[in-house]
């Protein structure tokens, strides 16, 4: 019971925390000193306090969509293991579940971007669905090739991959983590995907989306993005840390490295350029490369010799 | 026929024969009353069948009625075992949605006199037919209904045979339905012969006692029934017919009627019991490519209906790929993998009828109120149309297989199937499924693209063109009241899944002849992510509530951000085109694309225009150049028909000389 409110806490809190980090950092690399790693938090606050601009042209969709954002991104995490290796929902094949609702609350940010008329918006749908399409096989590819290794088929094979995989154990854990870390980089729309920071609506992905959303809804649009951010760098710590550990020792190692994450999207932002967008597909193409060494790793150590 | 008839199985026959005869008795009726008069019947026959369905269902027992029409058609055998009964309920319910649906739609023709007593008919013969093929278990009689079934449907795709290329498309349908039922005839002429007996039941001791057979067998069967099913490559009909059709048949024709090819393929499994490797393997990849085949033309579409179709194909695929992912799990002996698959097979087949129906129905309120089925023209109609703009909003969530609704069901036990099928420790099986489990993720990525384009394009935004802006009011209820009561029926298998799993076990008992425990892990699974999704559905709907309340009186209305442009028009909007093209870009490879464009010339330019259209490739580089081919081999032969009386003799006198020397020799 105590863990998983403690779970509930960390779900609450660390998403804030880690976008608290990433600008942080950036500001470090910029040789300023930055704003609080709780701004995030006060950010969220004010936005849910004022009051809206809606569009003309938009419907009910655009109404209840960042309210499914928001639901879908809470019940996703149900379903992932976060700080002590157990999900709270832990069912077989619920990778499944994890993955699908949280592809309704695109679903909904998609046609929210196209009730606007806007062809900024349209673009930036459009640019988001279409990475979305690569990604997604990559990531189903490298947690069932894990699956497949550890013949457990709920999310608690991410903790079981060294007592399976032998000498291919390392080389598992590295491709697989630095695949999840792309996906992050891509839905979480980073550099050198997406600059979150800027200012031109030709070239955003996903804050083009959301440029009709204010007040608490675009509150809500945040937070469900952060806590996406969060699902992800979740099943990276589970995948890093071995099922032997000591609870609590997870929960701190899990934290560690989620805080770990956040610097290091820091530092790339901070260090690299954002890609021109019509390389980005090449970008996001890596991620199934990746993926596919992870298959061709687990096939080997399983059946080769 | 004076055989005694168990009284379910009267209940049945009734049903079917009512149903039957009221598209003749319609014939008396007064013009308005007589698609009234169809749905009450079909209501009634509805009633009458799905009752000895679901006691077969729950039971899990068999009804049998042995008819004698005299003849080779001696001891016809109709069996409501759990399979057909399961089909017998997704089509005589779906058919009855789609009959009171057409009471709207018909209405326009009936005011403009158009003859359409001859429709009716055909259409209550589809039905008819199509109940009487899923329970018919003798070989001669299921080709007459198979028959009767694809000739009644090319009748009712050509309602409207004035328009030239309807008739085209028609035309087509016929010709692959032909070409496809070849193959079937030569399965069962096969096994016939083999068998000795025309009834499916002496079948399974000759498929069952040569592997090699049974595989030919399978071959045949999967070409015939695939054709029907829609199966890449003989998918080529689809997207052609039902576009062609009016709305509520191609919701038949597309929700049940391509089922009932998945039924062949699930019957002559069933006959086989254990499946041999090569098949499992065979279906699995075809299932995989047709999906995605389908999903991917779905994206370059801008036809509603002719989109719809293609997905169809990919929800074919779907089906296939759980079909692939049972027969695995049973040659291996994996029971839960085999449950987990069929079911998830199955429960599409319910599944995609159901919102299929639904988004086919929508599609054709959209047409009658716009009188186009060009995405690009449209927009902005959830502002006139709402009921009918929700009503496909939840239809294509749940196409999408996205929660809580029934497309997720269904895939969830199709994913669960396959994930649980990799502790299978076989290299192929291991490859074979991940590829399957990356395949569907893309289909459901590029499905969620696809439908976030139609949606938003044709429901959002602003009007396109006057077609979109004209339409003052929404449907009628004749129309609007099926479509509920399909949308309220995705919501409800999506919400309480573990209900209708309960119903799914007999018929992939029958699937697997009884050959392999099942456990009830599925049950247990489901029951979790029903209350989950219950859960998540009451507190999403909580919120919208509470923030109508909250936010009364904070909102303010304003222009759309056109980034500092504030005279932003209808025009200036994102289209499906350009929605679709970052993606299609990548794929280009895959599409022949055929460009149609006037550049602006000179310094004033008059006219200028662009339109791309994307052919399908099989289309374009299989069958266009087989029917070349076939033109200029038969061309060979036209000299033969010179219209000569004396040589036309010659030739009948050549032929009977040629029979005489022949049966002399042999």
């Amino acid at each position: 019971m105590l863990t998983q409110i403690l779970n509930l806490i960390i779900l609450l809190f660390v998403p804030f925390l880690m976008m608290g980090i990433i600008k942080k950092t950036k500001a470090f690399w910029a040789g300023k000193k930055g704003a609080s790693v709780f701004q995030p938090i006060f950010d969220f606050v004010r936005l849910i306090k004022k009051d809206f601009v809606i569009s003309n042209t938009t419907s009910v969709v655009f109404k209840i969509t960042p309210i499914i954002s928001i639901a879908t991104a809470i019940a996703a995490a149900l379903f992932v293991p976060l700080a002590f290796g157990k999900a709270v929902i832990n069912i077989p094949a619920g990778i499944i579940v994890f993955a699908y609702t949280l592809g309704l609350g695109k679903f909904f940010a998609l046609i929210s971007a196209m009730d606007t008329g806007s062809s900024f918006e349209g673009m930036g749908a459009s640019r988001e669905a279409s990475f979305t399409t690569i990604v997604e096989p990559a990531f189903f590819t490298v947690i069932a090739s894990i699956m497949a290794l550890t013949g457990n088929y709920t999310f608690d094979s991410l903790t079981q991959i060294l007592d399976n995989a032998g000498n291919y154990g390392v080389l598992i854990i590295i491709f697989a983590v630095v695949a999840l870390f792309l996906m992050i980089l891509i839905e979480g729309s980073r550099v050198p995907v997406d600059d979150p920071a800027t200012h031109l609506e030709l070239t955003m992905i996903h804050e083009v989306m959301i440029l009709d959303n204010s007040g608490s809804d675009l509150a809500l649009i945040m937070w469900a993005n952060s806590i996406k951010m969060f699902l992800i760098s979740s099943l990276i710590a589970n995948i890093l840390l071995p099922q032997t550990l000591e609870t609590y020792t997870f929960a701190g190692l899990y934290l560690l490295i989620m805080f770990a994450i956040s610097v290091i999207i820091g530092t790339i932002e901070s260090g690299m350029a954002r890609i021109r967008m019509s390389h980005v597909f090449e970008f996001v193409f890596i991620m199934s490369s990746l993926a596919l060494v992870v298959l061709s790793l687990v096939v080997a150590r399983m059946f080769g010799g | 026929m004076k055989a005694e008839l168990g009284i379910f199985m009267k209940f049945y026959f009734i049903g079917v024969l009512l149903l039957f005869l009221s598209g003749f008795v319609a014939l008396m009726f007064n013009k308005k009353l007589k698609v009234p008069f169809i749905s009450v019947a079909s209501v009634i026959s509805a009633i009458l069948c799905t009752i000895p369905a679901f006691n077969a269902l729950f039971k899990g027992e068999n009804l049998v009625q042995t008819l004698n029409f005299g003849g080779v058609f001696n001891g016809i055998n109709f069996v409501i075992d759990p399979l057909s009964a399961f089909f017998i309920v997704v089509i005589s319910i779906m058919s009855c949605c789609a009959i009171i649906y057409a009471n709207g739609y018909l209405k326009h023709y009936i005011e403009i006199g158009k003859n359409f007593c001859p429709h009716l008919i055909f259409l209550t013969s589809l039905v008819t037919s199509m109940l009487l093929v899923v329970t018919c278990q003798n070989a001669l009689m299921f080709l007459i209904c198979w028959e009767i079934m694809s000739l009644s449907s090319f009748f009712l795709v050509i309602f409207e045979h004035e328009k030239k290329e309807i008739l085209k498309a028609g035309i087509k349908y016929l010709v692959f339905m032909h070409v496809s039922v070849i193959f079937i005839i030569l399965a069962f002429a096969a096994l016939s012969i083999e068998a000795g007996s025309f009834d499916f039941a002496a079948f399974t001791q000759v498929l069952q006692n040569n592997e090699q057979f049974a595989n030919i067998i399978f071959l045949l069967a999967f070409i015939g029934f695939g054709t029907k099913a829609g199966f890449v490559p003989f998918h080529n009909w689809l997207p052609d017919a039902h576009p062609a059709a009016p709305s509520h048949v191609s919701a038949i024709m597309s929700g049940i009627m391509i089922k009932t090819g998945i039924y062949g393929i699930l019957r002559i499994l069933a006959l086989i019991a254990i499946p041999s490797k090569i098949i499992a393997f065979g279906v699995l990849i075809i299932s995989v490519i047709s999906a995605l085949y389908g999903v991917l033309y779905a994206i370059t579409q801008h036809d509603l209906k002719r989109l719809l179709a293609y997905h169809s194909i990919e929800n074919i695929g779907i089906i296939g790929i759980g079909i692939g992912v049972g027969m695995i799990g049973l040659t291996y002996g994996s029971g839960l993998v085999a449950l987990c698959g069929f079911a998830g097979a199955i429960l599409h087949v319910l599944n995609h009828s159901i919102f299929k129906q639904l988004l086919f129905l929508s599609a054709g309120s959209v047409y009658t109120k716009t009188h186009t089925r060009d995405v690009e023209i449209l927009g902005g109609l959830i502002k006139s149309m709402p009921a009918t703009a929700i009503l496909f909003l939840i239809g294509s969530v749940a196409i999408c297989g996205l929660p809580p609704f029934n497309g997720f069901i269904s895939e969830f036990l199709v994913y669960a199937g396959m994930l649980k099928g990799l502790a299978i420790n076989n290299f192929f099986v291991i490859l074979a499924l991940i590829f399957a489990i990356a395949g569907l993720a893309l289909v459901g990525t590029m499905a969620i693209l696809c439908f976030t384009k139609v949606f938003s394009i044709v429901f959002l935004g602003m009007p396109r063109s006057d077609k979109a802006s004209n339409v003052t009011e929404d449907t009628g209820l004749s129309m609007i009241i099926p479509m509920s009561f399909l949308a309220i029926l995705t919501l409800l298998i999506g919400l309480c899944p573990q209900f209708v799993f309960n119903m799914l076990k007999a018929p992939v008992e029958v699937l697997s002849s009884h050959a392999i425990e099942f456990s009830n892990a599925p049950t247990d699974i489901l029951q979790q992510i029903s209350i989950f999704a219950l859960l998540f559905f009451g507190i999403v709907v909580g919120l919208c509530v509470l923030k109508c309340i909250l936010c009364k009186g904070k909102i303010q209305f304003h222009e759309t951000w056109g980034c500092g442009y504030d005279r932003p028009n209808n025009r200036m909007q994102y289209s499906a085109s350009s929605y679709a093209s970052p993606f299609l870009s990548m794929l280009k490879p895959l599409f022949k694309k055929i460009f149609d464009v006037e550049k602006p010339k000179k310094l004033f330019p008059k006219s200028a225009h662009f339109s791309l259209h994307i052919d399908d490739i099989e289309e374009a580089y299989i069958i266009n150049p087989l029917i070349k081919f076939d033109e200029w081999f038969l061309s060979k032969f036209e000299k033969m028909q010179s219209g000569n009386l004396q040589s036309y003799m010659k030739y009948g006198l050549i032929f009977l000389v040629l029979i005489i020397i022949g049966c002399l020799i042999f």
